[in-house]
C-alpha cells in the first residue's frame, strides 16, 4: 500500500517576489528536507499545473523540474483545471500500484497574480466549453448558475451560502500558510460586491500563488524510518461532461458522487468514519454541493445544515471541514490546491495541525474538482 | 540551488493572439441554424467580473435556454429589464457581436437572447 510520508507547502498569497518555478523549488526542497530524502532517491515526479502554458508561455515543465532536481527520471505534468493537483496525486498513486519499492514526489503549483484579474479569468476559462466561453460565462458565472438553481429549488437565500465563507475564514485564521487570515461575518459576505449573481466576492476563492508537495512511497524500509506516515486507502478520479448544460442535474456534481462512492467502497469504511475533510469550496455553493454529493449530507439539506456550523473547528466532535481555510481562505493556486488538501489531511492525521488540530481523527478525505465538475478526485487517507 | 532563469520574464502569450478567422468561419456555419429560435430560461446568472474580451459589456446576464426542440443553448440576454431575469422567461435567439476583437481581428458574431 502507498504511504504518504511528508508534506510541505509554501505560503499561499500574492507572492510577487517569486516565479512559478521558484515556488516549485521551495516546495520540493521543503518536502525533501522534511523526509530526509535526497534528490537521487526520487524515482518519478508528478506535477499538477494548469495555467503556465496559457498565461506565461511556460511549458515543458517536466524538464524544468529535472533541472531543479538535477535528475533524469520520469517526470509528468497533469492538467485537469482546478483538479490538476488531485489528478497528479492520483497518477502518482497509480504509478506506485504498478511499481514496487519506489518513491515519488507529487508537486502542484500555480502562479496567478502576475496578471490582471481579467487576464487570469480568461486563462481559467480555457477549462470551460467553447460555447460557455463564447457566452462570456466565467467560472464564477457557471457556479453562479448552479447557486441560483439551488437557492431557487430548495428555497434558500444568499445568507445560507455566506456561512461557508464565515467558517472557512475562521479556519484560515488558524493557518499560518493561508492567503487570508482574517475572520469575517455573514454581514461582511452579504455586503461584498457581486462577482456573478448570486455569488459575491466573499463567496469566492481568491486568485493566489503557491506550491505544495508530498512524497508517496511503497518502499517498506523507507516507511519504517519515517517519523510520520499515513496510508492512501483510496484515490479515485472520475470525469464528466465539460459543459454544465449537458449534465442531467444542475444541483449535483456527478463526478464527485461517483468518485466518492467508488472511494468509500475501496476504502471499506463509511462516511461516519471520516472526522476531517478538505472539500473543494472554490465558491460557497461548491462546498454545499460537495457535502451533499460526497454523501455527508442529504441532497437539498446543505443550505440549512451549513447555518448550524457543525463542521466548524471547535463546534463538536463530528466531521470538521476545510481546516486549512479551504480554497476560500487558504487560497486557490489551482495546481497546488489538490496537493494542499491532501497535505492538510496528512497534518491532521499525524497530529501536526497545530491550532486547528482535530482530535482523534483516524480517517480523512480530500475532494478536488476541475472546472464546473468535469473532473473530481476523491482521496481517503488513514492514520 | 541556482535558478537559471528557466521561467523568468515569460511573456503573457494569449494577449497577442487573436481568434483565428478560420475558427470564427467554422462557428458561423453552426450559428445560422439557431437564430430566431424560441425557448425558455432554465437558469441564469449575471456576470460582474468578466474575462478580458467581455469587459466592456459588464455587467451582463447569461442565460441557459431550452429551445422548443429541447436543445439547450447558452447566451447573453440583451434588451432586457431586471424583471426578465427569471426562470421560465420566454426568449428568442438573435445574432449579435459576442466579444471584443483585436483591432485587426475578425468580428465574432454569435447567439444572444432577447426577452419575448
Amino acid at each position: 500500500m502507498s504511504k504518504l510520508i511528508g508534506y510541505y507547502t509554501t505560503q499561499f498569497g500574492e507572492l510577487w517576489e517569486k516565479s512559478l518555478f521558484d515556488l516549485v523549488e521551495e516546495a520540493i526542497s521543503g518536502v525533501l528536507k522534511q523526509t530526509s530524502l535526497s534528490n537521487k532517491q526520487i524515482d518519478a515526479v508528478f506535477f499538477g499545473n494548469m495555467l503556465a502554458g496559457v498565461l506565461e508561455n511556460n511549458l515543458h515543465s517536466p524538464s524544468k523540474i529535472a533541472e531543479i532536481l538535477k535528475v533524469n527520471i520520469p517526470i509528468y505534468r497533469a492538467e485537469a483545471a482546478c483538479a490538476s493537483g488531485g489528478a497528479a496525486f492520483n497518477l502518482a498513486k497509480t504509478y506506485l500500484d504498478s511499481n514496487s519499492n519506489k518513491n515519488v514526489l507529487v508537486v502542484g503549483a500555480e502562479k496567478m497574480t502576475d496578471y490582471s484579474p481579467e487576464e487570469t479569468i480568461t486563462g481559467l476559462s480555457a477549462a470551460s466549453s467553447g460555447e460557455e466561453q463564447e457566452a462570456g460565462l466565467t467560472f464564477p458565472g457557471l457556479y453562479g448558475m448552479m447557486a441560483n438553481y439551488y437557492l431557487e429549488k430548495y428555497h434558500y437565500t444568499e445568507e445560507n451560502l455566506a456561512y461557508v465563507s464565515v467558517k472557512n475564514h475562521f479556519h484560515g485564521s488558524l493557518n499560518s500558510k493561508a492567503h487570508f487570515r482574517k475572520k469575517i461575518t455573514v454581514k461582511d459576505v452579504l455586503s461584498s460586491p457581486y462577482v456573478a449573481y448570486p455569488l459575491k466576492v466573499l463567496d469566492s476563492s481568491p486568485i493566489s500563488d503557491g506550491a505544495s508537495a508530498v512524497i508517496l512511497t511503497n518502499n517498506r524500509d523507507l516507511i519504517k524510518k519515517q517519523k510520520n506516515s499515513v496510508s492512501v486507502i483510496a484515490s479515485e478520479l472520475v470525469t464528466d461532461t465539460i459543459s454544465l448544460k449537458e449534465r442531467k442535474k444542475m444541483d449535483e456534481i456527478l463526478a464527485t458522487k461517483n468518485a466518492a462512492d467508488i472511494a468509500f467502497e475501496k476504502a471499506k469504511i463509511s462516511r461516519k468514519d471520516i472526522k476531517v475533510a478538505e472539500v473543494h469550496d472554490c465558491f460557497s455553493i461548491a462546498e454545499i454541493l460537495a457535502m451533499e454529493d460526497l454523501g455527508f449530507w442529504e441532497k437539498g439539506t446543505g443550505g440549512n445544515k451549513i447555518t448550524e456550523l457543525s463542521t466548524m473547528f471547535g463546534n463538536g466532535d463530528s466531521l470538521i471541514v476545510n481546516t486549512s481555510g479551504g480554497l476560500k481562505a487558504a487560497g486557490h493556486p489551482v495546481g497546488a490546491t489538490g496537493i494542499k488538501q491532501i497535505g492538510e489531511i496528512f497534518l491532521q492525521l499525524t497530529g501536526q495541525a497545530e491550532k486547528r488540530q482535530v482530535k482523534n481523527a483516524k480517517y480523512g478525505l480530500a475532494h478536488n474538482v476541475g472546472g464546473s465538475g468535469g473532473t473530481a478526485v476523491v482521496t481517503i487517507l488513514s492514520s | 540551488m541556482v535558478i537559471n532563469g528557466r521561467d523568468k520574464a515569460m511573456p503573457c502569450l494569449y494577449k497577442y493572439i487573436m481568434i483565428s478567422p478560420i475558427k470564427i468561419w467554422r462557428r458561423q456555419k453552426e450559428i445560422r441554424k439557431i437564430i430566431g429560435k424560441k425557448g425558455k430560461v432554465l437558469v441564469w446568472t449575471k456576470i460582474y467580473t468578466p474575462g478580458a474580451d467581455f469587459k466592456k459589456y459588464a455587467p451582463y446576464p447569461v442565460v441557459l435556454v431550452e429551445l422548443k426542440n429541447k436543445e439547450k443553448i447558452y447566451g447573453q440576454l440583451v434588451d432586457y429589464e431586471d424583471s426578465d431575469l427569471k426562470t421560465g422567461k420566454k426568449v428568442v435567439s438573435v445574432l449579435r457581436k459576442v466579444r471584443s476583437s483585436s483591432e485587426e481581428g475578425v468580428i465574432a458574431y454569435g447567439v444572444k437572447f432577447k426577452p419575448l
